[in-house]
């Protein structure tokens, strides 16, 4: 979601095998380099693996550039690695969020499971409460946000939405991403 | 109870009309015809009550798979009145789902409640109403009609009364409801919005000490704006959602209808 000079990214902390509730601590978002964040929804394994390959490629661009990745930079490079498995892809549908360092200026944007970039101005959703947050989120965001109302913002519309979603849920994480600040927030939510 | 039926009508994906319901159709043996009585004519309902009244509301768009059907179908009828036009009725019933279904229970319930003033000399009550509706659901648990119905009124306290249904009868007095192709997109915002879920009193303290904010009834401006934005959310995400937007408002003065055109792509 993004709001003045500042983004915010989060998730719900489930991990379950259909109907059945396999952990309630697995968080979905990971950081590389200290603006970028990936969000990361779907089969769980391959939500592990892609994220420990770009935490390996993004590794390398770091020692190879010597400087941390852009947003876009980064957008960039998930797209063409989710389309080089185009007909075995990974299952995930992930989600970028960060600030471009260069200009100050926020980014998000999300991907199919194959890399094709959605490119958004206001929020991007994923998941298999999509629907219900793209309810939320259309109804409660609105532009020019600042740091703290985008938190609230964000945190009631991910909320709200898990609650009518059984397959999501059991607290959240939320990343406010500013740009020389990024302020990570665990709430408790709904335990059931 | 109505809940487990919120994703409505059969399919994920977009309704077959008559002409393209699957057919496995193969060069050699004989030739099989198919007929599904069911056809999803997507849109979405709304009810709100408040102390005073209750707000119904429905899209008027009427889609079959991605065609448009109608950009004026209504989806919000006056039940029980006088006449074919229904003056002075003080019930309404939105239906969403199958709209032939929907007119079909239209007429049903409202020649009831035509014939029970006739029989009792007395208008009927919304929770007689109510479970009446119920029953004319239930009477066709084997061949349903394929509807989520809301039943908007007053009850016997001039309170907003809003009752919501499954597609066989299962219902429920509720204080909001959406229903229809948009309802997942539309109930969390309502239960943040009027339920006042996830939300705490500012000034109570933190962690165990947070206290919930408690619902009350919402003014009839307050409401009206709340459906406004729903359906205007709803309109960018569902493309079964658009064309206009109908309102009923049910105070003890009677049924206040309005319209407002939304977005036609």
């Amino acid at each position: 979601m993004v709001g003045k000079d500042c983004v915010a990214i989060a998730c719900d902390l489930r991990l379950g095998l259909q109907a059945l509730t396999v952990s309630n601590n697995f968080p979905k978002i990971f950081s590389y380099g200290s603006q970028v964040h990936l969000g990361l929804t779907g089969l769980a394994t391959d939500v592990s693996s892609v994220s420990e390959l770009f935490r390996y490629k993004v590794n390398m661009y770091r020692l190879r550039e010597e400087r941390d990745i852009s947003p876009q930079t980064f957008a960039n490079l998930v797209s063409s690695s989710l389309y080089e498995r185009r007909f075995g892809p990974w299952f995930v549908s992930p989600v970028v969020a960060g600030i471009n360092q260069t200009d100050g200026k926020p980014f998000i944007c999300g991907f199919d499971s194959i890399g094709c970039i959605d490119f958004a101005k206001d929020f991007i959703v994923s998941g298999t409460a999509s629907d219900q947050l793209f309810g939320t989120c259309e109804g409660l965001w609105e532009p020019n946000l600042g740091p703290e109302d985008l938190f609230e913002t964000i945190s009631q519309a991910l909320l709200n939405a898990v609650d009518r979603d059984a397959l999501s849920g059991w607290g959240a994480h939320v990343y406010i991403i500013e740009k020389d600040k990024v302020t990570k927030r665990l709430l408790k939510g709904r335990q059931d | 109870m109505a809940s487990l039926f919120q994703q409505s009508m059969p399919s994920t994906g977009p309704g077959y009309s008559f002409a393209s319901a699957p057919t496995h159709h193969s060069s050699s043996g004989p030739r099989q015809h198919a007929f599904y009585p069911y056809t999803d004519n997507g849109g979405s309902t709304l009810g709100i009550s408040g102390a005073t009244f209750t707000i119904l509301a429905g899209d008027t768009r009427s889609t079959s798979g991605y065609n448009i059907n109608s950009r004026y179908a209504p989806k919000l009828f006056r039940i029980g009145g006088d006449g074919p036009e229904n003056e002075g009725a003080r019930i309404v019933l939105s239906v969403v789902g199958f709209a032939a279904d929907g007119n079909a229970l239209k007429e049903r319930l409202d020649t009831m409640v035509k014939m029970y003033r006739y029989q009792h000399g007395k208008e009927i009550s919304v929770h007689a109403c109510a479970q009446r509706l119920s029953h004319i659901l239930y009477g066709k648990r084997f061949f349903p009609y394929y509807v989520t119905a809301i039943l908007g009124g007053l009850d016997d306290e001039g309170k907003g009364a809003l009752y919501s249904y499954d597609p066989v009868g299962s219902y429920e007095r509720e204080q909001c409801r959406a229903a229809g192709a948009a309802s997942s997109l539309i109930m969390p915002f309502l239960d943040n919005q009027v339920n006042l879920k996830n939300q705490y009193d500012p000034a109570s303290g933190e962690g165990l000490e947070k206290v919930m904010r408690v619902p009350e009834p919402l003014p009839q401006e307050t409401v009206e704006q709340l459906v406004r934005d729903a359906f205007t959310s709803a309109v960018e995400r569902h493309i079964e959602v658009g064309d206009g937007l109908q309102m009923m408002i049910i105070t003890k003065e009677g049924v206040q209808e309005t319209f407002t055109p939304l977005k036609k792509d």
